[in-house]
């Protein structure tokens, strides 16, 4: 489930950080999210690619430990193609217990997507709103 | 020396999906080679064929970058708590 703010959050971020790709986290519990951790791009050609700066990562997982949270998601943004992983994303993905959600900026509405990555196969989980 | 090793993401399921794994060893590679004892395979996932971390791993002994700090051969102390991060990158 994603409540509706988070999901504005992350359009919110998508949109602020374009033409660059943003990136993120959502943090959960019992598989409901309970908020954002947003991170920086530390890529260095930011508009094709996003990487998230190890050291954020360390403090984002102990930031949940410390809640009580679980990684639910790692989301980024699409500036200019469709809501899907592309050949990168999957190749670059290792967390198979999270969802991979996907903003694409493309169209006027902003399009999001979640999909669980497996081994390189693709599945997208429908995302409930509440 | 016993150490605690945190694992999130796919790195768990080369150690039957616990998220933490206790271990010993005087340095990295050692704590590694323990973890590896256990379950056969780990230490592959971690390191490259030299022997080096992983280009899409980073390890935190602490909150030092074990890179920085003697890559493999970097000492942790007893109670150290170890993690293991993989990357969070696409595009």
């Amino acid at each position: 489930m994603l409540p509706v703010g988070l999901r504005d959050q992350i359009v919110a971020h998508a949109r602020e950080s374009r033409p660059e790709e943003c990136c993120g986290l959502i943090a959960g519990r019992g598989g409901a999210a309970t908020r954002l951790i947003q991170c920086a791009n530390a890529h260095p050609t930011p508009v094709f690619r996003y990487a998230i700066d190890p050291r954020e990562q360390l403090a984002a997982f102990r930031s949940m430990d410390d809640a009580g949270e679980e990684l639910l998601a790692i989301y980024h943004s699409h500036p200019a193609s469709q809501p899907y992983p592309s050949p990168t994303d999957r190749a670059e993905w290792h967390y198979p217990d999270a969802l991979a959600v996907l903003v694409s900026l493309r169209a006027t509405e902003p399009e999001l997507h979640a999909y669980r990555i497996a081994d390189g196969a693709v599945t997208e989980v429908r995302l409930e709103a509440t | 020396m016993a150490v605690t090793v945190r694992l999130p993401g796919s790195l768990r399921d080369a150690v039957g999906g616990a998220n933490k794994v206790e271990a010993k060893g005087a340095t990295l590679e050692e704590v590694f080679g323990d973890i590896e004892r256990r379950h056969p395979g780990f230490r592959a996932l971690v390191l490259d064929d030299g022997g080096a971390i992983r280009t899409y791993v980073n390890v935190y002994i602490g909150d030092q970058d074990a890179r920085a700090s003697g890559g493999t051969k970097a000492p942790v102390s007893d109670g150290a708590e170890i993690m293991v991060i993989p990357a969070m990158a696409g595009g």
